[in-house]
C-alpha cells in the first residue's frame, strides 16, 4: 500500500465509522480521531461528522506492508457498546475495502 | 487551552507551540484526552514538541494529583516556559482552573490566559442542540479569548454572526478570528499568550 492509498484508507474509516454510528441512533459525532503508525511516518485522521470535514494530515512515506491503527470515537446518543460495534463495524468493512488484513492486539474501551 | 470536540485545539496547539519554538521560547503541552489509548499526545510528539498525555479520566475533576506530578516532573526535567493545557473536548475551564489553584502552592504556576476555540462551521449546532450548548456555554463563559476558529471555511456574514452571539454569551472575552490553514490570528494569539499571565 502506498501513502496516498494509506490517506484514503484513513478518510474511508472516518467515513464509515460516521455512518455507521448515524446508522445505529448517534445523535452527535463528537469527534473520530485514528492513529496509524508504521516504520516510514504516521498518520492522524479525524472528523465531526459533517459533509467534507475529514481531515488527514502527517507524513506517510514510502510504501507501507503493516501499520497500527488506533482509534478513538468519542460518539452522543449511543451506548459504549453500540459505538464499539460501529467503529469495529467500520474498521472491518474498510480494512476489506482496501484489501488489508486485520491483526487485533489489544483492544480497550471506555 | 479548551473547546469543544473537533474545534481543532491539537491543531492550534501544534502551530502556537512551533510558533513559539522558533522565538526560543521552550513550549510543553499536557494533554488529557478520553480514551484508553491518546491520539493527540502522540500527533504532538510527532511534530517534534514536548507532550505529557495524562490519561484515566478528567483532569478537571479526577486527576488533580497527577497532573501536579506531571507539571513538576516537566519544570525539574525540560523546564519550560510555557506549558499549554490541552483538556479534553467536554471540559470546563474554570474547573481545572480551580484545581489548579487549589492544587498548587501560591505562587508555583502562573496562569496564563483560557483560550477557548469555538468552531464557526457548526456554530448553529453547537449553540442550538441541547446536547452540546450547556457545555459549550459554559467553555465560552469561562474564556479570556476566544478564538472563532475554522474562519476561512465559513462565508463573512455568517462569521460575523457568530462573533455577535459568542459576546452575547461573554462580554469579557477577547475574541479573534483564527485559521490555521491560512494563519488568521496566529499572530494576535501568539502576542496575548506571551504577554498574559497572571501568578496565583
Amino acid at each position: 500500500m502506498d501513502g496516498a492509498e494509506l490517506r484514503r484508507f484513513a478518510e474511508a474509516l472516518m467515513s464509515s465509522i460516521s455512518t455507521s454510528a448515524v446508522k445505529r441512533g448517534a445523535k452527535v459525532i463528537g469527534h473520530i480521531k485514528a492513529y496509524i503508525e508504521h516504520q516510514e511516518g504516521f498518520l492522524h485522521a479525524h472528523t465531526v461528522g459533517e459533509a467534507g470535514d475529514i481531515t488527514v494530515d502527517g507524513r506517510e512515506g514510502g510504501p507501507v506492508g503493516r501499520f497500527r491503527l488506533v482509534v478513538n470515537s468519542i460518539i452522543f446518543g449511543l451506548t459504549v457498546e453500540a459505538v464499539k460495534e460501529a467503529t469495529d463495524e467500520a474498521i472491518r468493512k474498510t480494512s476489506t475495502l482496501f484489501g488489508l488484513v486485520l491483526e487485533p492486539t489489544s483492544l480497550s474501551r471506555e | 487551552m479548551a473547546g469543544w470536540l473537533g474545534s481543532g485545539k491539537t491543531t492550534l496547539i501544534i502551530a502556537l507551540s512551533k510558533g513559539l519554538s522558533q522565538k526560543g521560547v521552550k513550549v510543553a503541552i499536557l494533554v488529557n484526552e478520553i480514551g484508553a489509548i491518546p491520539v493527540d499526545g502522540r500527533v504532538i510528539q510527532d511534530y517534534g514538541l514536548t507532550v505529557k498525555d495524562i490519561g484515566g479520566g478528567c483532569i478537571c475533576c479526577q486527576l488533580a494529583g497527577s497532573m501536579m506530578r506531571t507539571l513538576r516532573l516537566l519544570r525539574e526535567g525540560p523546564n519550560p516556559d510555557f506549558v499549554i493545557l490541552e483538556p479534553t473536548g467536554i471540559a470546563v475551564p474554570h474547573a481545572i482552573k480551580e484545581m489548579l489553584i487549589s492544587a498548587a502552592p501560591s505562587g508555583e504556576i502562573t496562569l496564563g490566559p483560557t483560550i477557548v476555540l469555538f468552531d464557526t462551521t457548526r456554530a448553529t449546532k453547537l449553540l442550538g442542540y441541547e446536547t452540546l450548548q450547556r457545555v459549550v456555554t459554559t467553555q465560552l463563559r469561562d474564556a479570556d479569548i476566544i478564538a472563532l476558529s475554522k474562519s476561512d471555511a465559513v462565508e463573512e456574514e455568517a462569521l460575523a454572526g457568530t462573533a455577535e452571539s459568542v459576546r452575547v454569551i461573554n462580554p469579557r472575552a477577547q475574541i479573534i478570528r483564527l485559521s490555521v490553514t491560512n494563519g488568521d490570528g496566529m499572530a494576535a494569539l501568539t502576542r496575548v499568550v506571551e504577554d498574559m499571565t497572571v501568578t496565583v
